[in-house]
């Protein structure tokens, strides 16, 4: 018998974890509005593609990655939360968020170089 | 079972921080893991608020070509830009310092990204204004 809260077996029905406040999941869909959000802004600069567009297209295809990076983590991220909440230990996921805020200030820095040039 | 054990779980049975997250949160205890999540959920918030200022800025100067003049229009851009940047980076600073909060159970810091955002909105609204009233 495992007794260990983070690697027990999930229970084959119930909860897979005591928390009412359904945090896991109010995380993953948060992800996934900010992923969309991200899409939807770089979305825009597409209407400079006639003017500047390799440099458009390699900005858009930073976010398509930046958002792919996103969605694919999103089972282990859901994962992830559900078993530390079970555990009461969850560690930061730093590297996300830098990572996110990194790709923000970037299409902000390259929409400012595109408007003055 | 509605509340999540508070006991430490033997070492070794959750992942550990990651060496970055071990580097950039020395000390303290790992806090309630719904307050983590909460503090990610709000940074999240932040960051899709700084990306609409940064849409904003992009749409401003690649669809109002024919109402504002040029000058308006790139500074107007640009103002837009340098804010979401602005407030990009200081979500991941926030994240950040309550993270660190929430480990050593220290009282959480003020959102300093708040006054900002308001502050840039308020001058951005107000340029907005003048060229409609002025032109």
């Amino acid at each position: 018998m495992d007794e260990n809260p983070a690697t027990a077996p999930l229970p084959a029905n119930g909860p897979l974890d005591g928390d009412p406040g359904l945090q896991p999941e109010r995380t993953a869909l948060a992800w996934g509005r900010t992923l969309l959000t991200l899409i939807a802004a770089s979305a825009m600069s597409l209407r400079w593609l006639p003017d500047q567009g390799p440099f458009v297209l390699a900005m858009f295809g930073l976010t398509i990655a930046a958002g792919s990076g996103i969605y694919l983590t999103q089972r282990r991220r859901y994962r992830r939360s559900v078993e530390g909440i079970r555990a009461g230990r969850l560690a930061p996921d730093a590297a996300a968020v830098f990572w996110t805020a990194g790709a923000c200030v970037a299409l902000g820095a390259v929409g400012v170089w595109l408007v003055l040039s | 079972m509605t509340v999540p054990s508070t006991s430490t779980p033997p070492p070794g049975s959750v992942p550990r921080r990651s060496r970055f997250a071990e580097k950039i949160l020395p000390g303290g205890t790992e806090p309630d893991p719904r307050f983590t999540l909460a503090n990610e959920r709000t940074f999240l918030a932040w960051i899709r608020t700084s990306l609409a200022l940064l849409a904003g800025g992009i749409a401003v100067e690649a669809f109002t070509t024919d109402v504002f003049p040029e000058p308006v229009r790139r500074g107007l851009s640009v103002l837009l830009l340098l804010l979401g940047m602005l407030l990009s980076a200081g979500s991941a600073i926030r994240w950040l310092r309550v993270e660190s909060s929430l480990r050593s159970n220290r009282p959480l810091p003020l959102p300093l990204i708040g006054p900002l955002l308001a502050a840039g909105c308020a001058v951005a609204a107000a340029v907005v204004i003048a060229v409609v009233v002025l032109g």
